[in-house]
């Protein structure tokens, strides 16, 4: 029916099935080039890719399924693999297979063949097998199986044309019946169930999985079986009845029955297609490099030396082009005001100039951090490494309910929080992902670095200086794993994910791969939290900039205030001081004091938090506008630390620093959480959270400091 | 403590409590038998299979169908409810171990198992039925459970005419010893040792990941290490290399090899 509906459209759905380290998604990219959009699955963190090429004047949309080694529903990515094959019915799903590991990936085959007719089977990284020696009757395969085979090497775009060409001639033709053989027992189990299944509303072509399904006592389709009414409770009773005579015969349970089923027709079908099997380890070298590389000793140096690498050119090389932006910006803002004709529209000019440009610049600051960073994941994750970290990793990361996979996003945190949440695209697990999200902002970010040097050495005497410094961090850290065990034990409860992991053998990393990745994500970074952080940037621009102030309200003329201005000359900084407490977020923060004061802050410090949402450091420069000093530079630095000094005890300034390093992530960090876990409902929790936990920990901390006497 | 829960052909479910008298038990364990290998029972495959006349069958049948047992229609097929299911399962698995316990550990002929587990099956109680499960527990469990049967068998003592003990199974049982007290998880092997997966326990996701990855039984495992951590260890079978936690390699049951 999907068929012949799509093709009045003239357009051929295709969906591409395969296990992880497949090389899957380079040859969705190979087939679609830059074609393609990448969302996430309504709710869930799993991301969405798809993508169209055209063929023969055809437009042929492509779905890039999220990598599953079988089709069940433990996973999300296995739960999603198997909607999308079971309800959403591509015309033709291609089933990308890694030709090294052959008897592995073919069991998700022999999954599809038993709920798609239109398969193109492709033998991806043959390269590689044909190295080891590995030869394959391929004629003979397409026979048995009866559906095209294809030869592809992903990563450098080899045989995507003959892959198009089947593709194309499986659609034309009608689907054919299943080969798949599983052995009489297990048939005629499944047989049995489809025919009770027929009774049901389940649509025919999708019996055959729903039986299989249902007889492995799947929840999911158990209760969308229930669903179906009496017949449905009938065709339950029937796999019941019969899984119970399989478990009687075999002595086995059905899941690791049908699972050696499984196994049982791929050896067959190996069996005959294989003329040679490979005899030549390729994988010599990359155990050679093992060896070394997760060494008893040598192991963690290592990993530590990749990781500073990383960090090294993330924010070390980053800051070259972040300057750069930054200073064009700069130009840009100055350029206006220069040539901005005088005393028109002051109003535009200030929006321009402080609300979008600072915006737009406060978005494509962070881009040189996350090209790079994701340069330097790609070549991780391409080469293999990143399976090597997280085996290294997991252990400290597992204590806290966290994944091996979470350590690289967490260390980039202290970077900045942006790539670092972006970063956990590589985990797999739906809720380990989440916590490492919502715990990330605890890692003192590069942007909070400014606030602890002006703060420390405000409150602290010299000696106490690097101890503090190392304290707020550690403090960071160690309520980022806490919050991670609590996280894991409460909203994100559930069985641990399994971390049964492949260790794929080293690869050197094309260009074509890495440069394609990271562009994506840039592109992602920008298309999607870019758009909400300047967005944010302008509402924060208005709330410190209205309602305007004027030294005399009497006078509310462009030219009385300009006039106004003229005369206050020699003390802009006392007028931007007037103007910042006069806008609504000086309101706020005087009308917040009453709830700040039990942590010893008043509304100066009010104020200066609520403009460090638009970014941690910002915090620095409201301080400096607030004590009238202008932007501190150099020089004013010190004159702003003798003030805090001045109005502020130690205590306050240490609560102040806790406050700061917990409340609040900065909107961008908002953005991307919303952006990359797919709900509001977690930067929900994220910002209130942290900002209660903020609130409650800085208010212990003072009024246990003040009772001591501090 | 045992109990029918734990045999392999009982279901969690709770049997429901009816008195069936022996001969309908032999009907109940007949039909199991019939719908399990044909799918249906009929009248004259139930007369047939315990060899009396039709006339007499169907009695029996309208007891079983007024107890809820079985659904039983004039000329219809017959068919196991889900409690006559249980109940018949729970005869059956009786029987089953019975001839078991006779056949293969007490060395019975098989014959003579089947007859005389269905001439038990009826009469044991339900107290000394649990206590033959615990002994089959413990003989399948104890690392020299199967040692103990196996010296049973090949005693010259009481199997041969001589009647006379030649010491020859202390020479073997140091061997089987060997073999049975290397029944491990894999989480206990060592990093360079090879070990063959006899079975993986457990339930849910990781269960089932393990067996996607292609670790069934049969497979030939070699620990290739640990993480400096101790935690998780990395193995390599069929070309393969993976790694898991050892609380996921516990739940991996493996022979060592021997050397």
């Amino acid at each position: 029916m999907n068929t012949t509906k799509s093709r009045e459209n003239n357009i051929l759905k295709v969906a591409l099935a395969g296990s992880p380290n497949c090389g899957k998604t380079s040859l969705f990219n190979g087939l679609t080039g830059s074609r393609q959009h990448v969302g996430n699955y309504a709710g869930v963190t799993v991301e969405s890719r798809n993508g169209y090429y055209t063929y023969n004047g055809e437009r042929v949309e492509v779905r890039d399924l999220p990598g599953s080694y079988s089709l069940s529903s433990f996973s999300p990515e296995e739960m999603i693999a198997q909607q999308e094959l079971v309800d959403a019915r591509p015309d033709v799903v291609v089933v990308v297979v890694d030709s090294t590991a052959l008897k592995r990936s073919l069991v998700l085959l022999a999954q599809v063949m038993q709920n798609s007719r239109k398969i193109v089977l492709c033998l991806n990284m043959s390269d590689e097998a044909k190295k080891s020696g590995q030869r394959i009757d391929l004629e003979l395969l397409a026979k048995l199986l009866g559906f095209p085979v294809v030869e592809t090497v992903g990563h450098r775009q080899q045989g995507l044309d003959a892959l198009k060409e089947k593709i194309a001639e499986v659609a034309q033709k009608d689907g054919i019946k299943s080969r798949l053989m599983l052995g009489e027992r297990l048939e005629s189990a499944i047989e049995h169930v489809v025919d009770a299944l027929s009774k049901t509303s389940v649509p025919e072509d999708a019996r055959e999985w729903y039986a299989v399904k249902i007889l492995q006592d799947d929840h999911l389709f158990v209760t969308r079986v229930l669903e179906r009414g009496k017949p449905g409770r009938d065709a339950l009773e029937v796999a019941k009845k019969e899984r119970a005579t399989i478990e009687a015969f075999t002595g086995e349970d059905v899941a690791l029955y049908v699972t050696e089923r499984y196994y049982g027709f791929v050896d067959g079908l190996l069996r005959e297609v294989v003329v040679q099997v490979s005899h030549i380890d390729t994988r010599i070298q990359s155990d050679r490099i093992d060896a070394i590389v997760v060494h008893r000793v040598l192991g963690i140096p290592i990993f530590l030396l990749v990781m500073y690498a990383i960090f090294w050119l993330t924010f070390t090389v980053g800051a070259y082009p972040m300057d750069w932006i930054d200073q064009l910006f700069g130009l840009m803002a100055d350029a206006i005001v220069t040539y901005w004709p005088n005393d028109k529209a002051m109003d535009i000019q200030s929006l321009l100039v402080d609300g979008i440009i600072g915006g737009v610049g406060g978005v494509l600051v962070f881009l040189p951090n996350i090209v790079l960073l994701f340069l330097g994941l790609a070549i991780l994750q391409d080469s293999g490494y990143m399976s090597r970290a997280a085996f290294l990793t997991d252990r400290l990361m597992h204590r806290f309910g966290l994944h091996g996979r979470s350590f690289i996003p967490l260390v980039t945190g202290f970077g900045c929080t942006i790539p670092g949440i972006m970063a956990t695209r590589t985990m797999e697990n739906e809720r380990d992902r989440l916590a490492t999200m919502l715990v990330l902002p605890l890692m003192s970010c590069g942007a909070r670095l400014p606030i602890w040097m002006l703060l420390i050495p405000a409150f602290f005497a010299p000696p106490l200086h690097a101890p503090m410094l190392f304290a707020i961090y550690f403090i960071g850290i160690f309520l980022a794993f806490i919050l991670a065990l609590i996280l894991r034990n409460t909203v994100l409860k559930g069985e641990e994910a399994p971390f049964v992991m492949e260790l794929p053998p080293y690869r050197l990393p094309t260009w074509r791969s890495v440069v394609s990745r990271m562009m994506l994500s840039s592109w992602l970074y920008l298309k999607k939290a870019g758009t909400m952080i300047l967005g944010i940037s302008v509402i924060m621009w208005a709330l410190t900039t209205y309602p305007k102030y004027t030294a005399s309200p009497a006078q509310e003329t462009n030219a009385a205030a300009s006039v106004d201005l003229a005369s206050a000359g020699s003390n802009d900084n006392a007028q931007s001081f007037r103007q910042l407490e006069h806008s609504v977020a000086g309101r706020i923060g005087k009308a917040i004091e009453p709830l700040i004061a039990p942590l010893g802050f008043d509304w100066k410090i009010g104020v200066a938090t609520i403009g460090a949402f638009t970014a941690k450091e910002v915090f620095v420069s409201q301080l400096g506008v607030i004590y009238a000093l202008g932007d501190p530079g150099e020089t004013g630095e010190d004159t702003l630390r003798e003030s805090l000094a001045r109005d502020y005890s130690p205590l306050i300034g240490f609560s102040l620093m806790l406050f700061l390093l917990i409340a609040t992530p900065c909107m961008a960090t908002i953005a991307i959480t919303r952006k990359e876990s797919g709900s509001w409902k977690w930067p929900a929790l994220q910002f209130f959270g942290l900002t209660a936990i903020a609130y409650v920990l800085s208010l212990l901390v003072f009024q246990i400091g003040s009772l001591l006497g501090l | 403590m045992p109990s029918y829960g734990r045999c392999a052909y009982m279901t969690d479910e709770e049997i429901p409590m009816v008195q069936l008298s022996e001969s309908l038990e032999d009907y109940m364990e007949t039909i199991f038998e019939l719908v399990r290998d044909n799918k249906l029972a009929r009248i004259k495959d139930i007369a047939k299979a315990r060899d009396v006349r039709s006339a007499s069958v169907i009695p029996a049948m309208r007891r079983l169908s007024e107890m809820g047992l079985i659904t039983y229609e004039k000329r219809e097929y017959i068919d196991l409810t889900p409690a006559g299911e249980r109940v018949a399962r729970r005869v059956y698995a009786r029987h089953r171990l019975l001839t078991r316990f006779f056949r293969d550990i007490l060395g019975i002929p098989n014959e003579f198992a089947q007859k005389d587990a269905c001439a038990l099956e009826h009469s044991l109680s339900d107290v000394g039925m649990d206590y033959i499960v615990r002994f089959f527990e413990f003989i399948q469990s104890c690392p020299e459970g199967g040692d103990v049967i196996s010296r049973l068998q090949s005693c010259a003592l009481v199997n041969s005419d001589k009647k006379q003990c030649t010491g020859g199974c202390t020479v073997q049982r140091n061997e089987r010893q060997v073999i049975a007290e290397q029944m491990k998880s894999l989480r206990e092997m060592k990093p360079g040792q090879s070990c063959n997966v006899v079975r993986i326990s457990g339930t849910g996701a990781i269960r089932q990941r393990i067996l996607d990855m292609g670790l069934m039984p049969g497979i030939n495992i070699y620990v290739e290490r640990l993480s400096p951590a101790g935690d998780p260890m990395w193995i390599k079978f069929q070309g393969s290399q993976l790694s898991l936690r050892l609380k996921e390699a516990q739940m991996v049951l493996v022979e060592p090899e021997v050397k």
